[in-house]
């Protein structure tokens, strides 16, 4: 038979005395079962600890100590330390999620750093030929490679308009010819 | 008999199976499956002895799934 307990609301917490067993149901929206189950993990070393999910959005949380029979103070105790304890670790579960970035950013120097700088061995048996990324558009071509000389006869034919075109008076920005003077 | 009822989205299959593996010398189990549940029926010598044992079951299930990372 369910009993309130005093200076608890009646409607989320009732106690089995009887049973010696107290529950009480949590909001998922207030407390992620992230921190459910931080908190409950601490308890199950003196309570036997019961998860239940009797609605969406829900969590039905149930415990028994296991040594002796508890009065209603006894279990008041318990739910009061479960609480401060699921409230500790919602607030170290929300601070790792706002930190994740900055904990892998410095995981990950920390391990880069570990590693060392690269020797001169290492170096010399680096492949550099290989291609890392596509380039469709020839933008990591150099100038050399994507304009050199074929033969004789393309570099005439190609230096023949490049000679013609310094024959002719330079434009100005504007669009006139010559200087504006 | 004690029956005790796991929700699926809370205890990990896996654990619970682990957990009646334990605890298989400390009495009779019987296990099955509802559509949200893992039911197990926990039977001892006493009516304390099964309350204990089926404590303590619950206890290793959830201890289990929370270690491993959640019921999913």
């Amino acid at each position: 038979m369910t009993s309130p307990i005093a200076g608890l609301p009646t409607d989320v917490v009732q106690a089995d005395l009887g049973a010696g067993t107290v529950a009480f149901t949590i909001d998922t929206a207030t407390y992620p079962l992230e921190a459910v189950y931080g908190a409950s993990y601490i308890f199950i070393d003196r309570c036997f600890v019961l998860l239940d999910r009797p609605a969406d959005g829900k969590i039905r949380v149930s415990l028994a100590p296991k040594k002796g029979v508890p009065d209603a103070d006894a279990l008041r105790s318990i739910v009061g330390e479960f609480g401060n304890e699921l409230l500790g670790c919602a607030w170290r579960a929300q601070i790792t999620q706002q930190n994740r970035a900055v904990i892998e950013a410095l995981t990950t120097q920390a391990l880069a750093g570990a590693m060392g700088p690269p020797s001169l061995d290492e170096l010399a048996s680096f492949d550099f030929t290989e291609e890392s990324f596509e380039d469709p558009l020839g933008i990591a071509t150099s100038w050399e490679d994507k304009y050199k000389k074929k033969d004789g006869k393309d570099a005439t034919a190609t230096a023949a308009p490049s000679a013609a075109t310094s024959s002719q008076p330079a434009e100005s920005p504007t669009g006139g010819k010559g200087d504006a003077a | 008999m004690i029956e005790l009822r796991l929700h699926r989205d809370l205890y990990r299959g896996t654990a619970v199976d682990e957990a009646v593996k334990v605890f298989a010398r400390h009495g009779t189990f019987a296990l099955s499956e509802q559509p949200e549940h893992w039911v197990v029926r926990v039977e001892s010598k006493t009516p304390a002895r099964e309350r204990q044992l089926a404590g303590e079951l619950g206890n290793y299930a959830l201890g289990l799934t929370v270690k491993q990372g959640g019921a999913t």
